[in-house]
C-alpha cells in the first residue's frame, strides 16, 4: 500500500523549475531514499511533501490526505528532522521537547508519555535537562529525531540526517533509523549526500536539476548502470590476456594485477577459469558508479 | 489552545533564558540612570529650580526633588518600553534565519496564532519588565520620600505600561517582519537603543527640541505613554507642590514646570490630551495589527 503517491509535482521559484513534474510512489512501512547533488531539488520536494511550501502544480497524498487541502492533516501524520538543528539552543533538551509537543495540541504529560519508549534508546535521562546548545552534534541528532517523533508520525521524514556528523554519531542515527523501522513500522522517506547510505534502501530515486532521471531498488539500479569489476592479480601476460578478452576488452594492469570490467557474469567466469584465476577480488557495482554513469558527475 | 501557549511560553522562555539579551534589552534604562545618577538630576533640578524665583522658600527641596526622581521613572518606563519588546520579538527575525520557522510551520498551528503568539509573548515579556521597573521604582521612591499618588493612579501606572508594551510590540512586530537578517535587526537595535532615550525625553525634555523634532518624537507610542506616565506619577506631587505655593502664581509655575517636562505630548502643533494621547496609542497598535498581520502571511504562507 502506497503511504506517499506523488504525480507530477512542480515547483517554480523566483522564475526558476526547481522541482520539474516528478512522480512516484513510496509504500508504507518502506525506507526510501531520495539521492542528489545540492541543488537538484531534494529539499525543495521534501517541503512541498511537509506542507511548508506550496507546490505550483501537480497533486500529492500523503497518509491518504491531499497536499494543498489536508495539510493539517498531513502536518499531524508526519515528523521532520531538518538538515540543520532547529530547537532552540538556549532551552533544555525537556523545554524543547514539551514546547514542541505542544505545537500538535500535547499536555506535557502526554509528551512525555509519548517519548517514554524512546527515552532509553535515545539516551535522553543523562542529557534531559541540558541546554540544547551544550550538546554535541550526535546528541543534538538524537533529540531532533526525537523530537521528529513526539507527534507519533507516519512518516519519519529525514533530509541529510547524518551530514555533519563523525562516522561513529553516523552509525548510530543510522541504529535508531533502523530501529524505528523494525520496532514501529514507520516509512523513512531519506535524502542524504552519502551513497553508501542508500544501500539498505527500498526504493532509491535520483534527482537531477529537478528531474527524476532513475528510480528503482539499489540493486535495480546497479545492474542497469554499473558495472561489475574484477581485481585479479597475477602477473602480467599475453595468455592472461587472452582469457580476459573472453569477456571483457575494458581491463587494464595496474602493478600486480589486472582491473576487469564488465557486464558479463564474472562469478560463473571464475568458476570456470579457477585454475587459472586463484588470487582476486570481486567488486560489486556501487551506487556512487550508478551516479556517475546517470550524471556523468562523481557523487559529492 | 494548548499550541497557542505552548508556542507563547516557548517565545517567553527565549527571552528570558538569555541574560545577555535580556540585559541589552534594559541597556538604555541602565544608561538614562546613569546619566541620572551622574548629571542629569542636577540639571534637571537646576531647571525647576531656574522657574521658580520667588517661590524657593515655599516649595520644599524634598518635592523637587521627589519630582524629578518621578521624571526619571518615568524615562526609564519610556525607555524600556521600546527596548525590551523589540528585543523579544527579535525572535522572529532568529526563528526565520535559523529554519525553526519552518520547523514551527510544518506542525498543525495555524498561521495566525503563530503570529499572534510572537506578539502576545512579546507583550507578556514587555509588560513583566517594565511593571518589575515600575514596582522597584515606586518602592523606592516610597523609601525616599512621598510621590503623593493615589491608589487609582498606581493602578493607572501599570494600565499605562501594558498599552506601551501592547503597542510598542505591535509596531516593531511589522518592523522586524520585513528584516531577513539577525544582523540587519541587530544595527536597527544599535540605532534603536542610542535615539530611544531622546525620543521618549529621557536624557533632555521634548520641549526643549524644534517643532519638528518634537512633532517626529512624539510620532512614536512610547513618546505619548512615557508622557501618560509622567502624569500619573506625579500629578499627585505636582498637585502638593501647588497647594505648597497656595495659589500665589495661579498655578503658572506647576503649568510651566508640566510644560517643560512635556507632560502632554505636542506634535504638528497639536497638544494631546492624556486620553487624546491613549487614543492615538490604540489607533496605531490597531493600524500595526493588522499591517503585521497582512504581512505575516506574505512572509510565512510561502504559497
Amino acid at each position: 500500500m502506497n503511504i506517499i503517491e506523488v504525480r507530477n509535482l512542480t515547483k517554480d521559484y523566483k522564475g526558476k523549475r526547481a522541482v520539474d513534474s516528478i512522480s512516484f510512489d513510496v509504500e508504507e512501512g518502506e525506507l526510501f531514499a531520495f539521492l542528489g547533488e545540492n541543488g537538484a531539488g531534494k529539499s525543495t520536494t521534501i517541503n512541498m511533501l511537509c506542507t511548508v511550501l506550496a507546490k505550483t502544480t501537480g497533486s500529492a497524498f500523503i497518509a491518504g490526505k491531499e497536499l494543498g487541502k489536508e495539510d493539517d492533516e498531513i502536518r499531524k501524520a508526519i515528523g521532520i528532522v531538518f538538515q540543520n538543528s532547529v530547537l532552540d539552543r538556549k532551552l533544555s533538551v525537556k523545554e524543547n521537547l514539551l514546547t514542541r509537543g505542544s505545537y500538535y495540541g500535547l499536555s506535557a504529560r502526554e509528551v512525555k508519555e509519548r517519548i517514554e519508549p524512546f527515552k532509553e534508546r535515545f539516551e535522553l535521562d543523562e542529557i534531559w535537562n541540558r541546554r540544547y546548545e551544550k550538546l554535541s552534534g550526535g546528541q543534538r541528532r538524537r533529540v531532533d529525531i526525537v523530537r521528529a517523533l513526539i507527534n507519533d508520525p507516519k512518516i519519519l521524514f529525514l533530509d541529510e540526517p547524518t551530514t555533519g556528523l563523525d562516522p561513529k554519531s553516523r552509525r548510530l542515527v543510522w541504529d535508531h533509523i533502523d530501529y524505528l523501522r523494525r520496532e514501529h513500522g514507520m516509512t523513512i522517506f531519506l535524502t542524504t549526500h552519502y551513497m553508501e547510505e542508500t544501500r539498505d534502501s527500498d526504493h532509491v530515486v535520483i534527482l537531477d536539476k529537478g528531474n527524476i532521471i532513475a528510480k528503482g531498488t539499489p540493486a535495480e539500479l546497479k545492474s542497469r548502470y554499473a558495472h561489475s569489476k574484477l581485481v585479479w592479480y597475477t602477473a602480467q601476460s599475453p595468455d592472461s590476456e587472452n582469457l580476459i578478452s573472453r569477456i571483457s576488452n575494458e581491463f587494464a594492469y595496474d602493478a600486480d594485477h589486472y582491473n576487469i570490467v564488465t557486464d558479463d557474469d564474472l562469478t560463473e567466469f571464475i568458476y570456470q577459469n579457477k585454475k587459472h584465476i586463484r588470487d582476486y577480488e570481486l567488486i560489486k557495482g556501487s551506487m556512487d558508479d550508478v551516479f556517475l554513469t546517470l550524471t556523468g558527475k562523481e557523487f559529492a | 489552545m494548548k499550541d497557542f501557549m505552548g508556542f507563547t511560553r516557548r517565545n517567553i522562555l527565549i527571552y528570558f533564558k538569555d541574560i545577555l539579551a535580556v540585559f541589552f534589552s534594559l541597556l538604555t534604562s541602565i544608561i538614562v540612570f546613569v546619566l541620572y545618577l551622574l548629571f542629569l538630576k542636577g540639571t534637571f533640578v537646576d531647571a525647576l529650580t531656574g522657574t521658580m524665583k520667588g517661590l524657593e522658600n515655599i516649595v520644599s527641596s524634598q518635592d523637587i526633588e521627589m519630582f524629578v526622581n518621578g521624571i526619571l521613572l518615568s524615562g526609564i518606563l519610556g525607555s524600556s518600553m521600546i527596548t525590551v519588546p523589540y528585543t523579544c520579538l527579535q525572535t522572529i527575525v532568529k526563528d526565520r534565519e535559523a529554519g525553526v520557522d519552518i520547523d514551527i510551520c510544518s506542525t498543525p498551528l495555524k498561521r495566525w496564532k503563530i503570529v499572534l503568539s510572537y506578539f502576545t509573548a512579546s507583550s507578556l515579556c514587555a509588560f513583566i519588565m517594565t511593571s518589575l521597573i515600575l514596582t522597584v521604582g515606586l518602592i523606592t521612591l516610597g523609601f525616599m520620600g512621598d510621590l503623593h499618588m493615589t491608589a487609582g493612579s498606581v493602578l493607572a501606572s501599570y494600565g499605562a505600561v501594558l498599552l506601551g508594551s501592547l503597542s510598542s510590540t505591535a509596531l516593531f512586530m511589522m518592523i522586524l517582519l520585513l528584516f531577513k537578517s539577525s544582523s540587519t535587526s541587530t544595527a536597527f537595535f544599535g540605532i534603536l537603543t542610542a535615539a530611544s532615550g531622546f525620543v521618549i525625553g529621557a536624557y533632555i525634555p521634548l520641549s526643549r527640541f524644534s517643532d519638528g523634532v518634537q512633532s517626529f518624537c512624539n510620532l512614536f507610542p512610547a513618546s505619548h505613554i512615557t508622557a501618560l506616565i509622567r502624569n500619573l506619577l506625579l500629578s499627585g506631587i505636582s498637585d502638593k507642590i501647588d497647594s505648597s505655593i497656595g495659589g500665589l502664581d495661579n498655578g503658572a509655575f506647576i503649568s510651566a514646570v508640566k510644560e517643560t517636562f512635556s507632560f502632554n505630548a505636542v506634535a504638528f502643533g497639536k497638544t494631546f490630551s492624556s486620553s487624546g494621547s491613549v487614543i492615538y496609542v490604540l489607533i496605531i497598535a490597531l493600524v500595526s495589527i493588522l499591517a503585521m498581520t497582512y504581512l505575516y502571511k506574505k512572509t510565512y504562507m510561502r504559497r
